[in-house]
């Protein structure tokens, strides 16, 4: 027993090991301050993804993993979405895929975004009440239905789409052996039958692929998942409580509107918003707009008041040796 | 490019008439020229040898327009353009070579009185003289003219132009914020791109737009490391350093790059081994206002660094000075698309061009001012406005309201394009450099 702890923190110990020697690696070998970042964030999305397969092999318990990533989302702000999420990585290898072709993306107007954005929490509601609507029940099991992930699993919207694409032999579709799962495949499956689901995994499948590879994170842009963090930073309660901020200093904007264009989801309120902490529920902290702000110390990330990264002249290349 | 027979504007002038005022006026330039920078080097006594570069391509009438004459000669084209709203990328990326022709000559605006009233601003008059007369080598070699519809002088300028040799307008937006104005401006520069494409013969490619960003890239990096070398104690007077970024419009920019870089190596050692150009509690001072062109309109960066007592000018938020090559071009992806956006932002977004407003008014240039007035200590801020310029002269309440709160005086200056009222501005000049000395002493 004793033993097979102690293998099990050797494990973890390594992959952390690992983990940051690939941060530091990237950290040294990239000179351009311009995707410096952006190496960095691929690095941990796919660290993540390991590390979600292993969490998720090892201790079997959704709800451990979601109640740890909701505290820190409450904690740290929404990155889950800009360096955790598989299924952001999936994305972000498709907008790749399309850079290599050499093929422009489609910009959507701001009201259509924002409007997207209203309608992920519609959409929030919708998976939350779907089990309640297909097979009704007492209303003192409301409670536990909603803390427990049950055969009603109202609450694995949040993690679950998730759960199918990191341990595949769980995923309920599987054809010829051939593991096809997909983030909310499985909650697709789950509500449907098997050739009606079939149908809607591939189609669902195909639409979110198709979409991120003509619009940038489309999917992300009305994810229920991001909405629920989105949720946590919305409330004036939970305001204060996110230790991670974007700032920017108002001064120093020259109002280039790089950082608008660059941003994957096209957060508008970095461009908009007059200097100080940057108050939005979208953004996912990618740090594209840090990144790729020409003005030095324009815009900030801040953890508990202390500067993290900043912008900087990324004319020059960079100092550390 | 062929010429508009029926002239809208321009008053037929006799061709002997045209010859002497060219001749007069130039060998009146040529010989300023030579003077302005004697008295640059008098006041610098150990102005650096890579200075030299700069004063040869400082003269109109010397290398530079003789190597784009030879440049035309092989089948390349010129471009001028008046506002620095002309996307430079896009013809660099056509293979052609741009340069700026907005004037500064002195004499050449009295000849513009003919065709519009006095009360017109000079850099519009005299831009029209030197047209008249034939005067600017690059005027003259410009296949066509970029022109930008910003201020009422500019707008008809364009018109004025037309008469001579093809003009194409681009209008931006007077609301820089809003989705349609960005479409728009896009717009506009979709159609310039195809005009350019169309005189050169050369397709704009992803290829050739993303080897001119990154050739303009280079340009700014060399562009803004001279500004930060400003920051300190002086180590290069502003006079020079104005001359080094108007070189820029005209002179082959690789080149160009190359030569500031050796200059910015050069100060660099001088301000470790704490050579100063001048002394160090010399007043700072920073120029703001309508655009100082060389050659001729000299007289206030002269008045400025050769005055007693003397002050240096170590910032300025001129569109022929420290704002020209700033911003750079952020590119996200390498598809024309994207690359085409970026430039077009670039050269709209973050203009401090009086021409903007919002609701907030020109936040940009106020938030640019108080920026630089922090980074480089400036003691005072001379407003330069030259009489007509309407839109800076409107602008000046809102900027001194924000600086006072700074506790940095502002004196507003204004002039023409004339040499006689030097003495009387030398006095001016000089009085508010005598304050400023006062209060750094304290």
């Amino acid at each position: 027993m004793l033993l097979e702890i102690i293998s099990e923190l050797l494990k973890l110990t390594v992959f952390a090991g690992l983990a940051f020697a690939g941060v530091l690696v990237i950290l040294i070998w990239k000179k351009d301050l311009k995707t410096k970042v952006s190496y960095m964030r691929f690095f941990i999305q796919i660290m993540a993804l390991i590390g979600l397969f292993y969490l998720f092999s090892c201790t079997n318990s959704l709800l451990l993993i979601l109640f740890a990533i909701f505290t820190m989302t409450l904690i740290l702000g929404r990155f889950f979405c800009g360096w955790l999420c598989p299924f952001g990585l999936y994305f972000d290898l498709v907008a790749v895929i399309r850079k290599r072709l050499n093929v422009r993306y489609w910009s959507l107007s701001e009201k259509l975004n924002r409007n997207l954005n209203r309608f992920r929490y519609v959409l929030l509601f919708f998976f939350i009440i779907l089990p309640f609507a297909l097979s009704p029940i007492e209303p003192w099991q409301w409670a536990l239905a909603i803390f427990l992930t049950g055969p009603f699993k109202p609450i694995s919207v949040l993690l679950g789409p998730v759960e199918p694409l990191v341990i595949p032999w769980r995923s309920v579709l599987k054809i010829y052996d051939l593991n096809i799962s997909y983030p909310y495949a499985s909650i697709i499956t789950f509500y449907s039958g098997e050739d009606f689901a079939l149908i809607s995994v591939f189609v669902f499948i195909a639409l979110t692929l198709a979409s991120s590879f003509i619009v940038r994170r489309f999917w992300c842009r009305f994810c229920p998942t991001g909405a629920s963090f989105a949720i946590l930073n919305k409330f004036r309660v939970f305001k204060w409580i996110p230790l991670l901020r974007l700032n920017k200093v108002e001064e120093k904007c020259t109002k280039c509107g790089i950082c608008k264009r660059v941003c994957p989801l096209r957060v508008t309120e970095v461009y908009d918003q007059k200097g100080g902490d940057i108050a939005t529920s979208m953004c996912m902290l990618c740090l594209r707009c840090v990144e790729m702000c020409p003005y030095e110390d324009c815009l900030k990330l801040n953890m508990a008041g202390r500067t993290l990264f900043k912008s900087r002249n990324w004319l020059e290349p960079s100092k550390i040796k | 490019m062929e010429k508009v027979d029926e002239k809208k504007y321009i008053p037929e002038v006799s061709q002997r008439e045209v010859e002497d005022l060219r001749n007069a006026i130039r060998a009146a330039s040529s010989r300023l020229i030579c003077e302005y920078i004697e008295r640059m080097k008098k006041i610098w006594p150990n102005r650096p040898d890579a200075m030299q570069y700069f004063d040869e391509i400082a003269n109109f009438f010397g290398i530079r327009e003789k190597e784009i004459r030879e440049a035309k000669e092989e089948g390349k084209k010129v471009i001028g353009y008046t506002c620095m709203f002309a996307p430079i990328e896009l013809i660099l990326a056509a293979d052609a070579i741009p340069v700026r022709v907005s004037s500064g000559w002195y004499d050449a605006a009295k000849l513009g009185n003919r065709i519009v009233p006095v009360e017109v601003c000079p850099v519009i008059r005299s831009t029209i003289g030197v047209k008249m007369i034939e005067l600017s080598p690059y005027l003259e070699l410009s296949d066509a003219l970029i022109t930008t519809l910003t201020c009422d002088g500019m707008t008809k300028l364009s018109e004025i132009l037309g008469d001579y040799t093809s003009v194409w307008t681009i209008c931006p937006p007077r609301i820089k914020d809003s989705e349609q104005s960005m479409a728009f401006w896009r717009e506009e520069l979709k159609t310039l791109k195809d005009n350019i494409e169309k005189l050169t013969g050369t397709k704009i490619t992803s290829k050739k737009l993303r080897s001119a960003i990154e050739l303009m890239h280079k340009a700014a990096k060399a562009f803004r490391k001279l500004q930060d070398v400003r920051k300190g104690n002086p180590v290069i007077m502003g006079r020079d350093a104005m001359l080094v970024n108007q070189t820029s419009m005209w002179d082959d920019i690789e080149r160009w790059t190359r030569k500031t870089e050796e200059l910015c190596s050069e100060l660099e050692k001088r301000a470790k081994e704490k050579v100063w150009a001048c002394p160090p509690d010399t007043p700072r001072v920073m120029i703001t206002g309508t655009p100082i062109i060389w050659p001729d309109n000299w007289k206030l960066p002269n008045l400025i660094e050769e005055a007693n007592p003397q002050g240096v000018i170590v910032a300025d938020e001129l569109c022929s000075g420290d704002r020209f090559l700033y911003d750079p071009v952020g590119v996200d992806e390498l598809t024309m698309d994207d690359m085409f956006n970026a430039v077009a932002e670039r050269y709209l977004l973050p203009s401090t061009c009086p021409c903007f407003t919002s609701e907030d008014g020109n936040e940009d240039r106020v938030n640019w001012l108080i920026t630089k007035v922090k980074e480089r200590r400036v003691d005072g801020v001379i407003y330069y406005v030259v009489r007509g310029c309407m839109l800076y002269a409107m602008e000046y309440m809102r900027i001194k309201k924000v600086l006072d709160k700074l506790n940095v005086p502002v004196y507003y200056l204004d002039t023409d394009y004339t040499r006689e009222d030097t003495g009387q501005i030398k006095t001016r000049v000089e009085a508010f450099l005598e304050m400023l000395k006062s209060r750094v002493e304290i």
